[in-house]
């Protein structure tokens, strides 16, 4: 940990605020990112927020397919969110809950999000949000290997199993890590990309069933389900953003730097994402596996060198 | 000595109440209530010893032999769940099977139910191996009655003599374990061995221990009986067979094992990464199959490969003398086993009492069971959650060990295996949530497919109550954890002598952070629930069809199916065969569409050939031709053989 001037509770209110408040202006960032690429003046910044005020505002709707289990997924999409968002350090930071082990916790929080998103996307009883449900869990139990053969290697490198240590010790400076890193990194890069629904995987602007994965898992929700989810999902971006930035990030002396450093980073972040999505379309769905099959093999390169 | 008399005592009760229903003027709830007072024993007597009691031996004689009854902390740690799966499969199954069926087959089914479960007690506190085999036969046989309960079936009948085949052929190697234990001990009774320098020896009791044992825990290749007895079973038998029967298997390596002061290199490995391809091959075969009582079965065979997985993480710590992997893996292990027995005999209820309502097992033949039948429907949601690992359910807490195990082999030197068995952990988790996002999304969500479902209703309480009880021990489990270190510790150390108490240590600061974690999730799941309901409520007279992008009348045969979602999976699997006609005319004919999944071992690779083979000892019939006094003199024959052997022995050899 940085020297901190700032006392350990400003640093987790610092956290929690970041956590609750943030994510929404990320999908904003990237939109805006876009929209100039593509030579459009694009919708403001702030969309996200506006959108959430106004759904809480609404009132929902519910198909009579549907039981409680439709509000189980939008509700624990944010839970596990949050709880992801309290493990994982925002930048040289520090982390309110470290302890070994919790990169496990972690990775199945999200799992949790995704099987709970799932069951209720088939409780709208749909073919449209079966087929996108089916597509959804198809793809994460391929992510899912090469998320942990990345921690594997973090893990080895650092002799750690804490997040904070794993994702802030190795740093890319130290030679023999730099390599696998780096590697670990591209691995992923498409895990985020898949996980996050981003273009070359899923199409969060598509509405055209037969494209979509993640979307199309959401078509029937409304009023304050459907905040919780676009919420929900502004905030995995934040947080796998955070994951997938913190190696990255140099360290500076100050606290106050740091964060600036972390928001900066999520500014590069943002940009990266909106170039690729500009840049790239969507790949067929056929293709989509062998994307994410090199991502386990981009993961599963960085652990063996580490082992020779 | 108390201890014992306790699971003695127990194993009498459930023997009274599998005999009592035979004297029809006796009531059936004296029955139940006899069989629930021993299930009551054997807990007492098994949580005494896992908090703390010491272990308590019964020294006799038996065939002139010293043998011993005896309960430590590991024997304690499978009596545990035995007790508690069979006494609420108990009143479970007073509903589901009651015992004045026309065709008698309750009462049958009550005798050998009972006597299972005090064979598998016996089992478990036996210290000599002819009393070991003697508990081990009748537990496989009782077994075996039971899987036969529907015996007018055929396609049961074939599963209970499949089964009964695999069983002996375990029981032979089990009887050869026996027998060469006792001659490297010195005796029938199991006592810790002293090192001695029988390398080849050790290793062959070993092997056949894995072997043997494994093909009651259904480790691949070993697991072709299971998928087909579990699903033909009475739904509180499959709860019993899947969630305490295929443990006694891992019982066995963990006993066995125990007695060595050295294991040899090689055996843990191995054992991870067989239990590593047992995981992955069990869960993906769980999401291609159509009838939902074999899925479960299979997902039994992926819990016994982590439980596998967790042995052999044992295993090498126990051959590298790491202390830390030891606790993490036997630890890991045995709670894996409470876990798997706790959500398994869970799902096995719930499927049970799908089955009851709707009499068919055809996953694709049902759906929306959420609306009539909400309490099933409710009961059996953490059920899902806990078996694809998922927090804050019991399931992910002793995954949690694990990867902390196999993290903490990889930075010890076995990182081969390690990152084998970690990439196969992630992704059984992966496939796990496609099974089980499918089992219950098909099942319960969504709108029935065919009439089969339309009038299913939950059952009564009787069958009820014993899931609820099982959801709040899964729950429990799962935000407890801290509470059950120290008794895992013990277990720990009768499994590897030896062993200091690491887990309290190492664990507990982990452990309780991961529990406030936990807490959270739960808090900021019902903050979000509660945000919701202030919400402006949604006007009562609008119900809505599902939007579906406006294709609002939906017929019942386009809803989504199970073999659509498990689609991009199953062709992997080598045992899957489509069979769909090309279209190739202009004007084509309908056309339909078939696939029906085979397990690649048992039935494509296995059962051609047995068949072939059974065909060529066909002409060995004519030694068996039916008549007593023919028998009366090949038995003659083979004594006289032996005589003979046993009289040129000496002769002969020198």
């Amino acid at each position: 940990m940085s020297q901190s001037l700032i006392p350990t509770s400003i640093q987790w209110a610092v956290h929690l605020l970041t956590l609750l408040l943030l994510p929404p202006l990320l999908p904003g960032l990237i939109n805006k990112v876009k929209a100039l690429l593509a030579g459009r003046s694009g919708p403001p910044v702030l969309q996200l927020y506006y959108d959430l005020a106004k759904l809480s505002h609404k009132r929902a709707l519910f198909s009579r397919t549907t039981t409680w289990v439709f509000l189980a997924g939008p509700i624990g999409t944010v839970a596990a969110g949050l709880v992801a968002g309290l493990l994982v350090p925002f930048g040289h930071t520090g982390t309110p809950l470290p302890f070994e082990g919790d990169v496990i916790l972690f990775a199945y929080l999200f799992g949790l999000a995704r099987f709970l998103t799932v069951l209720s996307a088939l409780d709208t009883g749909s073919s449209f949000e079966g087929m996108g449900a089916a597509r959804e869990v198809t793809f994460s139990a391929l992510a899912e290997p090469a998320l942990f053969l990345g921690f594997a290697a973090l893990a080895k490198a650092s002799s750690s199993l804490s997040l904070s240590t794993m994702l802030l010790g190795p740093g890319v400076g130290s030679g023999r890590i730099a390599g696998p890193l780096i590697l670990v990194l591209v691995g992923w890069a498409i895990v985020f990309l898949a996980e996050n629904a981003r273009i070359p995987v899923d199409d969060p602007n598509t509405h055209l069933e037969l494209t979509m994965i993640h979307e199309v898992m959401v078509l029937d929700h409304s009023g304050r389900p459907l905040a919780l989810v676009l919420y929900g999902a502004s905030l995995k971006l934040l947080v796998l953003g955070a994951m997938l930035m913190d190696p990255l990030l140099p360290r500076t002396t100050h606290a106050w730097q740091n964060w600036l450093v972390f928001y900066a980073g999520l500014g590069v972040l943002a940009l990266a994402v909106g170039a690729v999505e500009s840049m790239t379309a969507r790949f067929r769905m056929t293709k989509v596996p062998q994307f994410l099959i090199a991502g386990i093999l981009a993961s599963a390169f960085a652990f063996l060198l580490l082992l020779v | 000595m108390l201890d014992v008399a306790w699971i003695l005592v127990a194993a009498v009760c459930w023997i009274g109440a599998s005999f009592l229903p035979f004297f029809t003027r006796v009531d059936d709830r004296w029955s139940q209530g006899l069989g629930l007072l021993g299930a009551a024993f054997a807990v007492v007597g098994a949580v005494r010893v896992l908090t703390g009691g010491t272990a308590s031996q019964l020294d006799f004689l038996f065939w002139r032999g010293a043998a011993r009854f005896e309960i430590d902390a590991l024997s304690a740690a499978f009596l545990l769940p035995l007790h508690l799966v069979a006494g609420l499969g108990l009143v479970y199954g007073g509903e589901y099977w009651p015992l004045n069926l026309p065709k008698g087959s309750g009462r049958s089914l009550r005798l050998f139910y009972g006597l299972l479960v005090a064979a598998m007690t016996l089992l478990l506190v036996a210290r000599h191996g002819l009393l070991f085999l003697l508990a081990w036969e009748i537990m496989a046989l009782s077994a075996f009655i039971l899987i036969g309960t529907d015996h007018e079936n055929p396609e049961v009948r074939h599963a209970s003599w499949v089964y009964l085949v695999c069983t002996h052929t375990g029981t032979a190697m089990l009887t050869a374990m026996v027998i060469l234990l006792a001659h490297r001990s010195g005796g029938l009774l199991w006592v810790p061995l002293q090192a001695g320098n029988a390398q080849a020896l050790d290793f062959w009791i070993l092997g056949l221990a894995c072997l043997g044992f494994g093909f009651k825990a259904g480790f691949l290749p070993l697991h072709f009986w299971l998928p087909a007895a579990h699903a033909s079973a009475p739904s509180h038998v499959s709860a019993i067979l899947s969630s305490v029967m295929l443990k006694m298997g891992i019982y066995g390596i963990l006993r066995i094992s125990g007695l060595f002061p050295a294991i040899p290199w090689g055996f843990g490995s191995a054992l991870l990464a067989l239990g590593a391809l047992s995981a992955v091959y069990g869960v993906g075969n769980a999401l291609a199959q159509r009838d939902y009582k074999r899925l479960l079965a299979y997902s039994s065979i992926e819990n016994l490969g982590i439980i596998g997985m967790g042995v052999g993480l044992g295993l090498a710590g126990r051959a590298g003398h790491d202390p830390w992997l030891v606790a993490l893996g036997f630890g890991g292990a045995i709670f894996h086993v409470w876990n798997h027995a706790i959500f398994k005999s869970l799902l096995f209820f719930g499927a049970g009492s799908i089955l009851h309502a709707t009499g068919t097992r055809d996953m694709e033949a049902l759906g929306g069971l959420a609306s009539r039948m909400p309490r099933t429907a409710l009961l059996l949601f953490p059920a899902v959650l806990a078996v694809s690992a998922l927090p804050p359910f019991n399931a992910f807490l002793s995954e949690w060990f694990l990867y902390r195990g196999i993290f903490a082999s990889l930075s010890r030197g076995y990182p081969w295996s390690a990152g084998l068995a970690l990439a196969a952990l992630a992704f059984t988790g992966g496939l796990a949530a496609v099974a089980f996002a499918k089992f219950y999304g098909i099942l319960f969500l969504g709108t029935s497919r065919s009439p089969a479902g339309e009038h299913a209703h939950d059952p009564t309480g009787t069958m009820l109550v014993p899931m609820a009880i099982l959801v709040c021990l899964s729950l429990g489990t799962g935000l407890a954890g801290v509470l059950l270190l120290p008794s895992l510790d013990r277990v720990v150390a009768v499994i590897a002598p030896g062993s200091a108490s690491l887990l309290a240590r190492g664990l507990n600061a982990d452990l309780r952070i991961l529990v406030g974690a936990e807490a959270l999730l739960l808090g900021c799941g019902f903050a979000a629930y509660l945000w919701w309901r202030r919400s402006t409520p949604s006007p009562e007279a609008l119900s809505p069809p599902t939007w579906d992008c406006g294709y609002a009348l939906p017929v019942r045969r386009a809803e989504y199916t199970g073999s659509s979602f498990s689609e991009a999976w199953a062709p992997l699997l080598p045992g899957l065969k489509y069979k769909v006609r090309r279209i190739t005319a202009n004007f084509p004919k309908p056309v339909a569409f078939r696939s029906e999944i085979r397990d690649l071992v048992g039935e494509l690779f296995l059962g051609s050939r047995l068949e072939r083979m059974a065909q060529r000892l066909l002409r060995f019939r004519s030694l068996q031709p039916g008549y007593l006094s023919l028998y009366i003199l090949y038995v003659l024959l083979a004594l006289l053989g032996a005589f003979l052997w046993m009289f040129l022995r000496g002769r002969l050899l020198g």
